[in-house]
């Protein structure tokens, strides 16, 4: 069944619709979370952003587009906790944003694989950590990553570039080799 | 990336259940409607009483109706921020404040008429709720048909793909 059958069925008022989502979408939220924040404060912003997800469901226009709803609601519990740590990174990595670089012919592509970029992703700042989530965690295309974190789509690849080349130095200084 | 929540799915469930109650569903509701039909009633009797009124009896009266408005701001708040009501519930709930329009105005004209006040402006603010009312009704019913029409599309497409594959 997909997503937009079980979020209409939600949406009517079947209970088991909203059960089978949450179940279905609740090991994603919980990963994107507990990648943004510490272990401690992972599990009661996931239960945040749930309640926020029920209470919202009704409103919701599009059920097609749930997944990116769901995200959305969840960068904002996370940047709510986040906020100080947010607002000092994305002036740092604001320089970063301004080069365009093409995104396909990267070759650290090849070195993200899950476990090593699980280890290093706590060392990245906020915006460069939270788009590779979204990107290779959440395997979420270009286009819903900016619509989640509203910004353009360019800045979407400028940001991997530059979150792949951070990545490339952390995974470099812990001695890992592609 | 083995590691887990530390909230099983079912506690996760059962966290969620006070949002989901139908007690809590219910109370909304009836916070609201009660609040809106004792403001217009309270008015009523208060536009409506005969003679100048001394200043206690107007602060009373006022007392009264910003005591309803509380209800009905609280029932509001609790339906639009707290409480989510699904299309199925929108539609019971419209026809509740349908049903709940027409008794107030009917009891607010059979006292303002008893009074000799008049049944219009009784009327004109009672139609003025029962409009709202129907018009909420007509809404919800128009969007849980869509729900019902897409789910039957998306339904009917899922299975007929699993047939042709």
């Amino acid at each position: 069944m997909t997503d937009e059958l079980l979020v209409v069925r939600a949406q009517l008022g079947e209970r088991a619709a909203l059960a089978e989502l949450l179940a279905r979408w609740r090991m994603p939220v919980w990963t994107y979370v507990r990648r943004m924040l510490d272990g401690e404060r992972a599990d009661d912003v996931t239960q945040e952003i749930w309640l926020a997800v029920v209470r919202g469901l009704p409103r919701l226009r599009e059920p097609g587009r749930f997944a990116p709803w769901l995200f959305t609601i969840a960068r904002r519990s996370v940047t709510d906790r986040l906020r100080g740590e947010y607002a000092w990174a994305q002036e740092t990595s604001g320089l970063g944003d301004m080069v365009g670089e093409g995104i396909a012919e990267d070759p650290a592509e090849a070195m993200v694989d899950r476990a090593a970029l699980v280890n290093v992703l706590s060392d990245l700042p906020v915006p460069e950590r939270e788009i590779l989530v979204l990107f290779y965690l959440e395997d979420l295309p270009i286009e819903e990553c900016a619509y989640i974190c509203q910004i353009p789509a360019g800045t979407v690849k400028s940001r991997l570039n530059r979150a792949r080349r951070l990545l490339r130095e952390h995974l470099e200084e812990k001695g890992y080799r592609p | 990336m083995t590691e887990e929540p530390r909230l099983p799915a079912q506690d996760m469930i059962e966290r969620l259940a006070p949002a989901l109650s139908l007690t809590t569903r219910i109370r909304a509701v009836t916070a609201l409607l009660a609040g809106m039909a004792g403001t217009v009633f309270v008015s009523a009797l208060w536009w409506s009483e005969p003679g100048p009124l001394p200043g206690r009896t107007h602060l009373a009266f006022a007392m009264l109706t910003v005591f309803c408005l509380t209800w009905a701001g609280y029932g509001g708040w609790l339906l639009t921020r707290r409480v989510p009501l699904f299309a199925t519930d929108q539609v019971i709930a419209a026809w509740i404040g349908l049903a709940a329009s027409l008794a107030t105005t009917a009891v607010v004209t059979v006292v303002a008429v008893g009074r000799g006040s008049g049944a219009g402006p009784a009327l004109a603010v009672g139609g003025l709720f029962v409009a709202v009312a129907l018009v909420l009704a007509v809404r919800a019913h128009a969007r849980r048909a869509a729900l019902l029409r897409r789910m039957h599309e998306l339904t009917g497409r899922e299975e007929g793909g699993t047939r042709s594959p």
